[in-house]
């Protein structure tokens, strides 16, 4: 790849936004956007689309993100001694892990070193390389600062010895932990800036891809070439066609319905995971159909593990393959041993939980804490009964309590033929006289048994889809909405409704919307 | 402006049977402040933290940790056993009787020092800081070690040392929300933050003793390591000077969130230029922890939906990981690279599977809710094992000999855990492990004429008046403690 001096070209690409620049419609809702530092998941995959760095050195010594449900919520990071060591500890290492390879080494360093001196080849690296960490060009004061690194290789009698400190200081410049997103002031806008073409193409990577842009990408904000709708359109097209944007949208749908880590043995935790990241890749990418399809799907794909916990019979002898749900009463996502699994509690299911899962990630609905007065450290208890529908009732008949629990608890009563791990069960949890009904409500829309039922209904509410579309805006932006990005994501809706509910498209729109290539500055930090 | 000069003393280090050698080229390495150049000896303050409640729920048994007499020579139950064998029963005072008081007892409303009715983790801000808890689960206060910071840390490496040995929360689906931190501070602009404590025993020895001059090196190997030395100084200031660069082109809020990553830089900064102390007298490089152990997974199941704890769910070797921070607290106090630490054995309500720990198949919080058989027995073997780390703590202190006596005479130690065992405010029940009445602490260390040794019943007291009264030991001149006032005078007597 031909890696090109970017000064006179960012200028070029100044001139030709001026001309076709993204237009900001009066009405528009500019994003709000602040610092954010890239998660364990995001260091550690532009480690490795920077230096072919798999170790996933970040995730072993970064702090953990707050994931409340995605990793990516920037307001919730708080810098810390830790982090900034672990930071330097990490930048170290990948430094001598990519010199120590000849084949790293070459692909980042773009000439021959003539001595330990060579200023003019230091220069280059710096230069090259360091657009790809800081996904922006070097300024000229940056390269004479770095070049203050040079004697040392001299001193050492080795050139690698300077090109392991850049690395090494690189890997630690705030530009390349936290995606800074400074723009040009929009006239007439006040707090409302259009992000440079550089900014925008990290946006695209790191909502696409989770990862840094690519060289190509960098390339194109260099030239001007990401000033159009179209040609914004034209890269995002580009990113989708590759597998880190399917491993993008995977993890998405991960952390979403909480089965990024799941509580089982490993061989059933992998085959889990499995089958819904089939789920998903074959109705977004490989056999694209409406998005819907993903909770009525009527097979599944199973190993013989899982296809065993489910109470399946597997003919073939591949090692995964699609088999029928058939009479067994599971379809779509919702069936799946990875969903299933969450909201567990007190070493059981929890229809509590369940109905607050339900409620908070697939309807969007905010559930209030429950009052401080509230016990939800004990499970409930009857003083007649010990199965769990009467102890259940017992607790939602309390006043105060009633009201929530109400909403909540016959959801979770809907899908308690499903225990913790999925697997399908006909009594409680060591009460083999509590038999379960199964039967569940969801208030207001109507009755159900099962999750294939449930799924039913969730579509049929219609709120599901909008809720798909909030979650994955929430992914995008790093944060909760505010009431006023609200009409973004009706609009995208809309669009999504429109679509025949094309995921591809949806992402694709989230994109283009004229607000995506806008930051709002925040007034004031958390 | 910083200054050259040369290291007057010699960086000696010892070892069995060598002869101290001599290490010129450090000469060269002496930017910077030195450390630790004070003759008066230091004080210190150590919190240490037990996720845990007293008892079991529905045992009548308030806890098998206070004992049955009073004053000195205190006979030693389960909990406490280690304080036995470990040889520190005349260095540890137990204090019972403590408490915290709930909304339920001030009309509903939370009252000064108390918390809402509900007990999980609404004990923290009362607990670490003395102020009632907010409506969230962080701690509405500085807690008492970071109020000693500017009092204590003086010129030392690390203003306070704060670190937890339970590597992860094991809970999918949900987060710590603040179960994980037990530090809080004020920030460059007064906004009250937690400290995320350090995690990895090998990141924090690098911390601590990474620039610790190497024993017996060759004349190239020395060039070679100080020249990587003023290298990476050389690094971090580029880098400083890139940060302080950026936050002066941002937005209001972007500025003060670059400000404390800015704030943390320099503190980086300012511990490396610093010179390590050499390793002389009672002062040595304590073992390396090598790496870190496995991170393991969330508390799980098997293919039936039974909780799996035998297997390496739910645990990241953290009886190595306490060890190792024993040590490297140990010797950070030694050292005087720190004089302020706070060390998180277990987060609130812990999800720490024990089964590594103490053989028992089930986890820390499920201990007091009848994860196995036994009750307040079988919880008391859980605080057992917090109690050996600590206990293990103050026996190291107290065998490192300082001034006319021991480390441990020139230290503060207080062990808290998160709650007692009794009338349960949530839901009326009498023994329940949601509850903080019958609360309990320790307390170990000489410094400002501490007596310990003593079992105090200071019946109706908060557990913050123990922590102002180790605080008042090393020399804090305030009599508060957030909303919570006085100090526990029988703990000098």
């Amino acid at each position: 790849m031909a890696l090109t001096g970017c000064f006179g070209q960012a200028s070029t690409a100044g001139a030709a936004g001026n001309q076709t620049a993204i237009p900001l419609p009066a009405d528009a809702q500019p994003v709000a956007s602040g610092l954010r530092r890239l998660s364990r998941a995001e260091y550690d995959a532009t480690l490795k689309d920077l230096l072919q760095d798999a170790t996933s050195s970040g995730f072993a010594m970064l702090p953990a993100d707050p994931t409340d449900p995605f990793d990516n919520d920037y307001l919730g990071q708080l810098p810390s001694g830790a982090l900034v060591e672990a930071v330097e500890k990490l930048a170290q290492d990948a430094a001598k892990r990519a010199l120590s390879n000849a084949v790293v080494k070459s692909s980042i360093l773009p000439c021959s070193p003539s001595g330990p001196a060579d200023s003019a080849c230091f220069d280059q690296f710096v230069r090259t390389f360091g657009r790809r960490v800081l996904r922006r060009p070097v300024t000229a004061e940056e390269l004479t600062r770095y070049r203050a690194l040079l004697p040392y290789a001299q001193e050492a009698n080795d050139f690698n010895f300077a090109l392991e400190l850049a690395i090494t200081a690189l890997l630690q410049e705030p530009d390349f932990l936290y995606r800074v997103e400074l723009g040009t002031a929009v006239p007439g806008r006040a707090g409302v800036f259009r992000l440079t073409p550089f900014e925008l193409a990290t946006r695209l990577s790191f909502f696409l891809w989770g990862s840094t842009p690519p060289e190509w990408l960098l390339d194109a904000a260099s030239a001007g070439q990401l000033s159009t709708t179209e040609q914004v359109h034209a890269a995002a097209e580009r990113l989708l066609q590759d597998p880190r944007a399917r491993a993008r949208v995977s993890r998405f749908h991960a952390l979403w319905l909480g089965f990024h880590r799941l509580p089982h043995a490993l061989n059933l935790t992998q085959a889990m995971q499995a089958e819904s990241d089939a789920l998903i890749q074959r109705t977004i990418f490989e056999q694209p159909s409406s998005y819907l399809d993903l909770f009525r799907s009527t097979d599944t794909y199973a190993n013989t593990v899982l296809a065993t916990h489910y109470g399946l019979t597997k003919t073939d002898s591949n090692p995964f393959s699609w088999i029928s749900y058939g009479a067994s009463g599971r379809k779509g996502i919702l069936s799946h041993g990875s969903v299933l699994s969450a909201g567990a509690k007190f070493d059981d299911t929890s229809p509590t939980q369940r109905g607050i899962f339900v409620r908070t990630r697939l309807l969007c609905e905010e559930v209030p804490k429950p009052p401080a007065n509230a016990n939800v450290d004990d499970p409930p208890t009857s003083p007649t009964s010990n199965c769990k529908v009467d102890r259940y009732a017992a607790h939602a008949s309390v006043g105060d309590c009633k009201s929530c629990h109400s909403a909540l608890d016959p959801i979770g009563f809907g899908l308690e033929k499903y225990d913790r791990a999925g697997q399908f069960r006909t009594h409680d949890l060591n009460e083999p006289s509590c038999t379960i009904s199964g039967q569940g409500f969801l208030q207001g829309v109507g009755e159900f048994s099962g999750p294939a039922q449930l799924g039913d209904l969730l579509v049929q509410t219609g709120k599901l889809e909008a809720c798909v579309v909030t979650q994955l805006y929430r992914f995008a932006i790093g944060r909760k909405e505010l009431t006023e990005e609200r009409s973004n994501v009706s609009r995208l809706t809309h669009d999504f409704q429109e679509s025949g509910y094309a995921f591809k498209s949806l992402l694709m729109n989230i994109v283009s919307d004229e607000t995506f290539a806008f930051r709002l500055e925040e007034q004031e930090a958390p | 402006m910083k200054k050259r000069f040369a290291l007057s003393r010699r960086a000696v280090l010892q070892g069995a049977g060598k002869i101290a050698i001599a290490l010129p080229w450090l000469e060269q390495m002496v930017e910077g402040q030195a450390l630790a150049q004070t003759t008066a000896i230091p004080k210190r303050f150590v919190v240490v933290f037990d996720g845990q409640s007293l008892g079991a729920g529905g045992d009548p048994l308030h806890n098998d940790f206070v004992p049955n007499t009073i004053g000195r020579n205190y006979d030693l139950k389960s909990a406490l056993a280690p304080l036995g064998t470990l040889g520190v029963r005349d260095q540890v005072s137990v204090v019972s009787g403590l408490r915290i008081p709930t909304a339920s007892e001030n009309g509903g409303t939370v009252p000064a020092a108390g918390r809402p009715n509900d007990f999980h983790v609404s004990s923290l801000s009362p607990l670490l800081s003395g102020v009632r808890s907010g409506s969230s689960t962080a701690s509405m206060g500085v807690t008492s070690d970071q109020l000693l910071v500017p009092l204590l840390a003086g010129n030392t490496k690390l203003s306070s040392f704060v670190c937890r040995a339970q590597a992860e929360w094991y809970l999918s689906v949900s987060a710590p929300y603040g179960r994980d931190m037990i530090s809080y501070k004020k920030d460059g602009t007064g906004k009250l933050v937690p400290i995320p404590p350090q995690t990895s025993p090998q990141q924090a020895f690098q911390q601590l003793f990474g620039n610790f001059t190497p024993a017996g090196v060759d004349a190239a190997t020395a060039a070679a390591i100080d020249r990587q030395h003023r290298a990476r100084k050389s690094i971090l200031d580029l880098v400083r000077g890139d940060t302080e660069r950026l936050t002066n082109q941002l937005g209001t809020a972007d500025r003060t969130r670059l400000s404390r990553h800015l704030d943390e830089l320099r503190d980086l900064e300012r511990r490396v230029n610093a010179i390590a102390p050499p390793a002389v007298g009672e002062c040595k490089v304590p073992p390396n922890p090598g790496q870190d152990p496995a991170l393991g997974g969330n508390q799980g199941t098997d293919g039936s939906g039974n909780n799996t704890y035998s297997q390496n769910l739910g645990y990241s070797g953290e009886e190595e990981r306490a060890r190792a921070f024993v040590d490297l607290i140990h010797m950070a106090l030694v050292c005087d690279l720190t004089r302020v630490a706070s060390f998180q054995i277990t987060m609130f309500q812990s999800h720490l599977s024990m089964f590594n720990i103490t053989g028992q198949a089930t986890d820390c919080h499920e201990l007091s809710h009848g994860g196995v058989p036994g009750g307040t027995m079988a919880v008391s073997k859980g605080i057992a094992w917090h109690v050996k780390h600590f206990a293990t703590l103050v026996s190291k202190l107290k065998g490192t000999p300082e001034g006319t006596g021991s480390v441990l005479d020139n230290t503060a130690l207080v062990f808290l855990l998160e709650g007692g065992h009794g009338f349960d405010a949530g839901t009326g029940e009498n023994n329940s492990s949601h509850s903080t009445e019958n609360m309990a602490c320790l307390i170990a260390g000489g410094v400002g004429g501490l007596k310990p040794g003593q079992h105090v019943v200071a019946a109706g007291k908060h557990p913050a008046n123990v922590l102002i009264t180790a605080m008042k030991a090393v020399g804090y001149s305030q009599t508060t403690l957030g909303e919570v006032s006085g100090d526990i005078p029988a703990l000098r007597a």
